[in-house]
């Protein structure tokens, strides 16, 4: 038990410094190279240079953004992995995303888009999308105070590519907004301001902190229902609670960066081949690699066929997607 | 009596189903309490409403004079713990994680488990022999195992009442017996009750001190093994016909299914001489080998006497120990009249039944083939002072007497048969 606790306080220590480091560079990183000793230079008294600027307006908002919605999405996708039981399950398979995807998208058609205490209604419709379809999703699969996780997950995809064509058949009939909705739909942090940064660690870091609360409560589900009722906890309540703040962080995320696909699922999992299921380091640690893949992600779609940008919804499909089955087939061995 | 547990009038359906009708039981501290019944009866409903996973529509539980529904969650996992039929996890944990798993009830949330938690955890894998397995994965290990090591995070839930729905079921005979002994050494060591459900109503005799019997919903019966597992209760509740006798080791009833394949009759008539348990085996197989069948003359509650009446074989009987009257013997010499051969088994003889060997000697009979399956030890069976010997040497000299093994029995009467016919 002491090794486990070594090992897992070095892969905490080692985690927040990747993290570090994979901000840096990414701030550094870019049509214009800026030095790390710059950007600490830049930070510490506030030059007023080009590279200050890009730095301070385009770059910096951008790249935390990503750590911000990285650490959500990841978060959200163990905790989900977790209440049901089932390791294919996240905030995309239930549905969740395209949810709050077609709410964002209403929005922006709707041309309601007005900012209330700095919370854009995008962000409101994307969170009530995400609610909703969650809803639905789980009265489909929720029959005689019973739940079937495959129904579950059925009724999830189902129900996520019904309203992947209504966004679809939407953007057909609105050309003149389509860039818009290509944006959402995608997943891209290009328009990060300062503004959205704040107003999603607002939502999102204390929603993560609800989720690490609830970290020994979600152990003991994965007995099971039943058994977890028998150890004391109230489950409905339980998974309520829960569901209703992975919805809040997935509207946060979707109303700011789109629907990124992928970093929820992987995340965790790579995670769990390191430190093993407990979901008291799972969840934390997940949240932190999440944060460092969507840094990095986000940061190779900026560079890598420059000046044109790769979404970085397409961009964590495309790293997830191999990397997802190379782990599958490791722990198969 | 102080009952720990009340269960009164309770109801429950699901939707428009009623699965729960009425049912009252009550249960005393440290007891091993079985339900049993047949499929779709209620019993793990009921479990799910006495351990509050379920509300009643009607009716309470109560623990102690207090209504479980109206306690707190945390408060029930303070008093009753569950083990259900088997356990799989979709993410692996390490066996000592699942047992602390139970000291949850206990736990401060901002603190997290304490020394003391830990301590009875370790007591608690030290207790089900699952210590050597604390740092294998959950779901590496083999079905006993798992049930053995979610008992230990029952114990370390320290609760005062054992909930298990079929808790054996999926196990073999070996690890069947393994985890109920350790479920009654619980009841006995640390006055636990338990409360089962178990399929195998040899178990639930063995090891329960008091037996529900459910069907459709309702309490059909209930008390102590020997009130309960009688064959017109089992009858009642599962539509079955059983033959009940008492388990020579432990004095609890035993139950046998009784095989009753559709046999096909070969159309041939065998008379057996037999008594005292001799003919026991012989009429077993005979009847499954679709041969019909009679034997005499035996008393009233002789164990061959009970083996042809469950195989509902025609019978020369007498009463106990009044010999073989005239009566009797004329059934017995009518009954070997119309049968196609006649078998005598290894029967002891003495005063009250040598009549039996006497009969062989009929003129009437003298052309009836005649196997004798036991020869040697027949002065060892014999308690008439000789008597019976020089009659059975007599029989012997009868023209059509064979002296067969038993398993080439169903070969020679068929064989003998056909030789008679085709004279």
């Amino acid at each position: 038990m002491k090794i486990d606790n070594k090992r897992n306080w070095f892969m905490g220590v080692f985690l927040i410094v990747f993290l570090i480091v994979s901000l840096i560079f990414a701030a550094a990183t870019g049509a214009v190279k800026i030095s790390a000793s710059e950007i600490i230079a830049i930070l510490t008294k506030g030059d007023d240079t080009v590279n200050a600027s890009i730095l301070m307006e385009i770059r910096l908002p951008r790249v935390l953004l990503a750590a911000v919605l990285g650490a959500g999405l990841a978060a959200v996708g163990g905790v989900m992995q977790a209440i049901f039981k089932n390791p294919l399950v996240d905030s995309y398979t239930l549905g969740m995303s395209s949810g709050a995807a077609l709410g964002a998208v209403l929005s922006i058609l709707t041309g309601i888009n007005i900012s209330i205490l700095g919370i854009k209604t995008t962000g409101v419709f994307a969170f009530a999308g995400a609610v909703l379809t969650l809803f639905f999703v789980y009265s489909l699969a929720y029959t005689r105070n019973r739940m079937s996780i495959n129904s579950l997950l059925l009724s999830g995809v189902a129900v996520s590519y019904f309203l992947a064509s209504v966004i679809s058949f939407l953007m057909m009939l609105n050309h003149d907004k389509i860039e818009h909705i290509v944006f959402w739909t995608m997943g891209s942090l290009s328009m990060a301001t300062w503004d959205e940064f704040f107003i999603s660690s607002v939502l999102t870091i204390p929603s993560l902190a609800v989720l690490m609360y609830y970290t020994r409560e979600l152990n003991i589900l994965v007995m099971g229902e039943d058994a977890a009722h028998h150890l004391g906890i109230n489950t409905f309540a339980l998974k309520t609670t829960l569901l209703i703040t992975c919805a809040v962080i997935v509207g946060s995320v979707v109303s700011t960066g789109g629907t990124i696909a992928f970093l929820g699922l992987v995340a965790p999992h790579i995670i769990r081949l390191i430190v093993g299921s407990d979901n008291k380091k799972v969840i934390p640690y997940s949240a932190l690699m999440g944060s460092i893949l969507l840094v990095l992600a986000d940061t190779a779609g900026r560079v890598l066929i420059q000046p044109a940008e790769i979404p970085v919804g397409v961009m964590t499909s495309i790293m997830g997607g191999p990397f997802f089955i190379f782990l599958l087939k490791k722990q198969k061995n | 009596m102080d009952y720990q547990i009340n269960v009164e009038k309770l109801s429950f359906s699901y939707d428009l189903k009623k699965v729960l009708r009425q049912v009252n039981m009550s249960i005393s501290k440290g007891g091993f309490f079985c339900i049993v019944g047949p499929n779709g009866s209620g019993k793990s409903t009921l479990l799910r409403v006495i351990s509050a996973v379920l509300k009643p529509q009607e009716g309470a539980v109560y623990f102690e004079g207090k209504n479980i529904n109206g306690m707190k969650s945390r408060s029930v996992a303070r008093l009753l713990s569950f083990v259900p039929q088997n356990t799989s996890l979709e993410f692996d944990f390490k066996v000592s994680d699942v047992v602390l798993m139970g000291r949850y009830p206990y736990v401060n949330k901002l603190k997290g488990e304490s020394g003391q938690d830990f301590e009875i955890a370790e007591k608690a894998m030290e207790y089900t022999n699952t210590t050597h397995l604390k740092d294998r994965s959950f779901m590496e290990l083999s079905g006993g195992e798992r049930q053995r090591v979610i008992l230990a995070q029952a114990l370390a839930q320290d609760t005062d009442i054992l909930i298990l729905d079929e808790p054996v079921s999926h196990l073999d005979l070996q690890h069947q017996v393994e985890i109920l002994n350790l479920i009654k050494k619980m009841c006995v060591d640390r006055k636990l009750t338990a409360i089962t459900v178990l399929h195998d109503l040899n178990l639930a005799s063995a090891y329960s001190d008091y037996i529900v019997m459910m069907r459709d919903g309702e309490i059909k019966r209930q008390g102590t093994p020997f009130e309960t597992l009688t064959a017109a209760g089992i009858k009642e509740i599962f539509d079955t016909d059983v033959y009940v006798s008492v388990s020579p080791v432990g004095n609890k009833p035993y139950i046998y299914a009784l095989a009753r394949p559709e046999i096909k009759k070969i159309g041939i008539r065998v008379h057996v001489i037999c008594g005292g348990g001799s003919g026991s085996e012989i009429i077993g197989r005979l009847h499954s080998e679709g041969f019909d069948l009679s034997s005499g003359v035996l008393t009233i509650g002789d164990l061959d006497w009970k083996v042809s009446k469950e195989n509902d074989v025609q019978i020369a009987e007498e009463v106990p120990f009044v010999g073989i009257s005239g009566e009797a013997y004329a059934k017995n010499k009518e009954l070997a009249a119309i049968a196609d051969a006649i078998v005598l088994t290894g029967l002891y003889l003495g005063k009250s039944n040598i009549r039996n060997l006497e009969l062989l000697l009929e003129k009437d009979l003298e052309d009836k083939p005649l196997f004798i399956l036991e020869d040697e030890s027949f002065p060892e069976r014999d308690y008439t002072g000789g008597t019976a010997f020089q009659l059975y040497e007599k029989v012997k000299t009868v023209k059509r007497t064979m002296l067969v093994e038993s398993k080439m029995l169903k070969e020679e009467i068929i064989k003998a048969v056909k030789a008679y016919e085709n004279r």
